[in-house]
């Protein structure tokens, strides 16, 4: 059936037609769009000369500086989670523990964005809680800051992380960390040598899938970030949406596409991501 | 003694994972509660706690007329979406899994589908409103329902191709053999054995095409607008008793297609 196929070979070309081409118009052509117009007006590099300036650069790395940090917080989160829910949990009940660990996922993210307002504002309910109990005199200023984005970015992303790391939680052999644990192995050492590296495949895809989106976020950042740290995400938006600079935002944008994609290549480097990369 | 500590801490340790279940659990149901508890309040700006019990912004929502048509754009777009991003998944879905196609042409077409995954949405975005005005077609639905379903394609894709890949080959070689043309063998051996795949997939793209932001942002022009978009622009104002009872409402749409598709198959 899969030697001489011809017929069957094009109609399965045109089955992959459809998606292919969405993938295709929406996808590669609007890239080549931004490129050419990140060139243009004739073919110069003004506008690539204007995003390395300071003022842009400054940008560029807090943006992939947010999108590394905020993903290894979710990864150091859901390790622990995963493990608990493949390993530990009842089998009647992890189903509903799974499942009610990666609801969120279905929500709103702006939504529940808004809520962390709620929460974190300085009447909001952890500021009444500690100073109430008496824990604090004065209210703390929680949000729009570093922290109160990171709350948010984790909220709306660990259950992305838990739901693709699971898949390689389960499958980890809980008899090694037994055998390890009767050979006197501590708890951190059977983390290091047993669970990391077999679950590699699943932080590596849970990475690949969240990293990019914290990292040119734009919401997050917009409804409790401090206004002072500006995202990549907020500039492009800025100059689409007064009509100008189009060329500048595009090589912007191009310029930040190719450094997530480089740190997630710099990523693949490492021998044991490669070996783990490699099966795939 | 010191035995006796090392083994306190080991146990401490062993119990973390579980420790971390319930903060996470904690962490991520606190805020929607307390948004629900807040839209019961009568006030305009709520405090905790609140004082009397009042649906009041339940109406005024209901009957705002800005809101229900987001709502209904939303709802509409969704359930296109859903559709058309499903028969599209399943179609990759197929190519991916079981094609005649050479290994190195379906790993190709499935790193194109998967574009949207590692490329930064507001990269996509952009480069989408920008092609799309460079063709002609502007702002208005129909960018914002292509943008969705290049959104939703490798999600649909991938959780169809997942099931696709357990099917046994040999129920649809027995077909064959009994005469069955491809046809009626997609239709009466392959699909039905997807369903379950094919419902959640349904569900799913209808829950991220209905909270979609970013690509929306971009692409709806000033005559469409969607829930997200309503909400973000009322967030960035202010945090008020309308946008709670609103919140509310989004999270029932959404939280009763996570409800109906957990009844359906495993998660994973």
């Amino acid at each position: 059936m899969s030697v001489a196929n011809a017929p069957g070979r094009l109609r399965d070309w045109l089955v992959a037609g459809s998606p292919l081409l969405l993938a295709l118009a929406l996808g590669v052509f609007p890239l080549l769009t931004l490129f050419v117009e990140s060139i243009g007006p004739g073919l110069g590099s003004e506008n690539y000369a204007a995003v390395l300036s300071p003022l842009y650069r400054g940008a560029l790395l807090y943006s992939i500086g947010v999108g590394v940090g905020v993903t290894a917080v979710c990864l150091a989160v859901a390790y622990p989670i995963t493990y608990w829910i493949a390993h530990r949990c009842p089998d009647r009940y992890r189903l509903v523990a799974l499942v009610s660990v990666t609801l969120p996922l279905w929500l709103n993210y702006v939504v529940l964005n808004y809520a962390w307002v709620w929460i974190l504002a300085r009447g909001g309910v952890v500021n009444r809680i500690l100073v109430g109990t008496g824990l604090l005199d004065s209210s703390l200023d929680l949000l729009y800051n570093n922290i109160s984005m990171t709350i948010g970015f984790v909220y709306i992303y660990l259950p992305y992380v838990v739901l693709t790391m699971y898949v390689s939680m389960e499958r980890l052999d809980y008899q090694l960390i037994e055998a390890a644990r009767d050979l006197g192995a501590s708890d951190i050492r059977v983390f290091f040598d047993i669970v990391l590296p077999r679950t590699l495949p699943g932080a590596v895809a849970a990475t690949l899938i969240v990293y990019a989106r914290i990292a040119g976020a734009f919401a997050t950042p917009e409804i409790l970030g401090s206004p002072g740290n500006v995202m990549i995400a907020r500039l492009v938006v800025q100059a689409f949406r007064q009509y100008t600079n189009y060329g500048f935002a595009a090589a912007l944008s191009f310029v930040f596409l190719l450094l997530v994609l480089g740190t997630l290549g710099l990523g693949a480097l490492s021998p044991r991501v490669r070996r783990e990369l490699r099966q795939w | 003694m010191v035995s006796r500590v090392t083994r306190l801490a080991e146990r401490g340790a062993g119990r973390l994972p579980g420790i971390v279940v319930a903060l996470a659990l904690v962490f991520l149901y606190t805020p929607v509660l307390i948004i629900a508890y807040l839209s019961l309040s009568p006030a305009g700006q709520p405090t905790i706690p609140i004082d009397g019990f009042s649906l009041r912004w339940y109406t005024a929502v209901l009957t705002d007329t800005r809101f229900i048509r987001a709502l209904l754009t939303s709802l509409g777009i969704g359930v296109v979406t859903a559709i058309c991003g499903t028969a599209l998944g399943l179609a990759g879905a197929y190519v991916i899994v079981r094609s005649h196609l050479s290994q190195i042409a379906r790993r190709s077409i499935a790193v194109i589908i998967a574009l949207p995954l590692f490329v930064p949405t507001v990269v996509v975005a952009f480069g989408i409103g920008r092609a799309s005005a460079l063709v002609g077609l502007g702002y208005g639905y129909l960018p914002v329902i292509l943008g969705h379903l290049f959104w939703v394609l490798p999600f649909t894709t991938f959780l169809i191709a997942a099931r696709y890949a357990e099917l046994d080959d040999r129920l649809s070689a027995a077909a064959h053999d009994l005469g069955a043309d491809d046809r009626t063998v997609f239709r009466t051996i392959t699909i039905p054995l997807l369903w379950p795949a094919l419902t959640a997939s349904v569900l799913f793209a209808f829950a991220l095409s209905f909270n979609e932001f970013l690509i929306t942002f971009f692409l709806a022009g000033s005559s469409v607008t969607t829930v997200p978009l309503e909400i973000f622009g009322k967030v960035r104002i202010g945090a008020t008793a309308f946008l709670n009872a609103a919140s509310v409402l989004v999270i029932v749409v959404s939280a009763v297609a996570a409800g109906v598709a957990s009844t359906l198959r495993r998660p994973v």
